[in-house]
């Protein structure tokens, strides 16, 4: 009977899994019919099913579209744009390291893809004005967003799923991963200047056209932008303190998503529509396929013959889940592959003596930077690709791999120093 | 591809914004509706919205203007109207050169419209274009009261 649970869970799992990572059918689907295969065929029940989905991880998701969602409808992000070119005095490089900053700053308060979406359009409108090809600008804030994203608990999914299975909080990756972040930045940005300084060039009469631009009008209700802002300010206050404080990052987040709607005056119809939803439901499907492995005993299995390949060295082990994670999440969604590694990581922590901390610093690293390694390694770059194209641009996957492998390369050697 | 659409809006408000508009982004239903009566397509586009509001256009054989709505029931009674006289005009000899008129007219109109956005037409040859017209009007007047009414149901809104 064991046996028969084991092998279906393996089998639901790997099929699932692979089909996923084809991308030929909708992801949440697949996610969906494979947990609930699970369920239907005995290998976990519904109470287990509900107690693997990690809450904290959906709400801290939820939580955050929600105040992001609110925020886009005052035009803030459009006016910071606007505001950060024309300060730049129309000067195309000027403009992309305002552009990089605000991408990564951005990318680390909400997640990447958001950020893509709302520095993407405004760098089209952006480039359009100047005249300029937009994938040298496009291609630097990918990589940037993901690099962003990789500072902060709530900055990107994997983070966010791994600050929830193991209590680090808000503060704990600031202080362990933002100094690695800011270093990689910098090498990235200063590469991009020395590599491609041709492609930031540009008329003078361009550049009036951006400081003619007036940022006053991207506003579209200062009401709700000061009530945004504040909301926000309110909310990484609150994650900052989240952990002295005795709340999940949920908590917060959905506090103040809750107070901002209710504040906001707009419709909450129209507010939750443009909740990601499929995200949501491919998170929670994923948490009941990756449980349904813990139950039959295959993340003990695996963390054995981890532990027996470095022989239990942490700096080996630490090196090869960061290379691994790298590698993995170039080409592979990093959410399911960190989804796995979680409970692998924690059935390390119980079979040996091993100090895990670095470890998952080192999975968060690699899982976040990893997503830099080609065209389809994080959300965010599938998604410009295909704005890109629907300008009458093209980034194609071979263009993307020489510049985004050798960046992520350079971004996992720095974090292995 | 609704994150990609929701880009997109992004991008044209705020082109849009800069050239001083004014842009409202409402959340709404699109339906496409397509009869085909005999060999004529009659196809009407609806928006339906929060707001209240509907905002019908008819797009084949031939464009109907675009008109609100403050009921949903008035959309349905315009297409049905509309379809019952698409049926009656379907059995007449002269649908295919009423339809090509009304294509005409419409041409007519856009290239009018080029005229005066591309030109500077002088104000005679605007008095000359406004006789012509006039001359239409009396001629669909005068051909009105020699002709058979075969439409009851609704009065006609502009004769």
């Amino acid at each position: 009977m064991l046996q028969n649970q084991l092998a279906i869970a393996v089998g639901v799992f790997t099929i699932t899994y692979v089909i996923i990572m084809s991308e030929k059918l909708n992801r949440t689907a697949v996610a969906m019919v494979g947990a609930f295969l699970m369920l239907i065929l005995n290998v976990e029940s519904q109470e287990q099913a509900i107690d693997n989905i990690d809450f904290n991880t959906i709400g801290l998701l939820v939580g955050m579209m929600i105040i992001v969602n609110i925020m886009k409808k005052s035009g803030i992000f459009e006016y910071i744009a606007i505001k950060a070119a024309k300060l730049a005095k129309g000067d195309p490089w000027r403009i992309l390291m305002s552009f990089a900053i605000i991408t990564a700053v951005a990318s680390a308060l909400l997640d990447n893809v958001t950020t893509i979406l709302l520095i993407v359009p405004v760098t089209l409108v952006i480039t359009d004005t100047l005249s300029l090809n937009p994938i040298p600008f496009l291609v630097p804030e990918i990589l940037i967003a993901n690099i962003g994203g990789t500072a902060t608990l709530i900055g990107d999914p994997p983070n966010i799923m791994i600050g929830s299975a193991t209590n680090l909080g808000f503060m704990d990756f600031l202080l362990n991963l933002a100094p690695v972040v800011v270093v990689i930045f910098v090498v990235t940005m200063t590469i991009f200047k020395l590599l491609f300084k041709k492609n930031y060039c540009c008329d003078d009469s361009d550049k009036d056209k951006i400081l003619q631009m007036n940022e006053n009008l991207a506003i579209k209700d200062m009401v709700l932008l000061k009530k945004s802002v504040l909301v926000l300010s309110c909310t990484i206050l609150g994650f900052m303190l989240h952990q002295s404080l005795g709340y999940e990052s949920a908590t917060i987040a959905l506090f103040f998503g809750a107070v901002l709607l209710l504040i906001s005056g707009l419709d909450v119809e129209d507010i939750f529509l443009e909740i990601e939803w499929p995200t949501i439901f491919f998170f929670m499907s994923l948490f009941i396929l990756v449980g349904a492995l813990e139950v039959v005993g295959v993340m003990e299995f695996l963390a054995e013959k981890l532990l027996g390949l470095t022989e239990g060295d942490l700096l080996l082990t630490t090196m090869v889940i960061l290379w691994v994670s790298a590698i993995a999440s170039s080409f592979l969604d990093n959410i399911p592959f960190v989804a796995t590694m979680i409970p692998l990581i924690k059935s390390m922590a119980t079979m040996s003596t091993i100090d895990v901390g670095p470890l998952w610093w080192a999975l968060a690293l690699g899982a976040c930077l990893g997503g830099n390694g080609s065209l389809v390694g994080a959300s965010a770059n599938v998604i410009v690709s295909g704005m890109i194209s629907r300008h009458g641009h093209k980034l194609s996957f071979v263009d993307y791999l020489k510049v985004g492998l050798s960046m992520m390369s350079i971004s996992i050697i720095i974090s292995s120093v | 591809m609704r994150k990609l659409m929701n880009a997109e809006v992004m991008e044209h408000n705020m082109r849009l914004r800069q050239m001083g508009a004014d842009v409202q982004v409402i959340n709404s239903k699109m339906c496409f509706v397509v009869f085909q009566i005999g060999e004529i397509e009659v196809a009407y586009c609806y928006n339906v919205n929060k707001k209240g509001r509907y905002f019908l256009e008819r797009t084949k054989p031939y464009p109907l203007a675009l008109r609100e709505f403050e009921k949903e029931q008035d959309v349905i009674n315009i297409i049905e109207i509309d379809l019952e006289q698409f049926r009656n005009a379907s059995k007449s000899h002269n649908i295919e050169g009423f339809i090509s008129i009304n294509r005409n007219m419409h041409q007519t109109l856009r290239k009018f419209e080029d005229l005066f956005l591309y030109y500077n037409v002088p104000s005679e040859e605007v008095d000359i274009i406004k006789a012509r017209l006039d001359e239409i009007n009396q001629e669909i007047t005068k051909t009105k009261a020699s002709a058979e009414r075969v439409y009851f149901k609704k009065n006609p809104e502009n004769l």
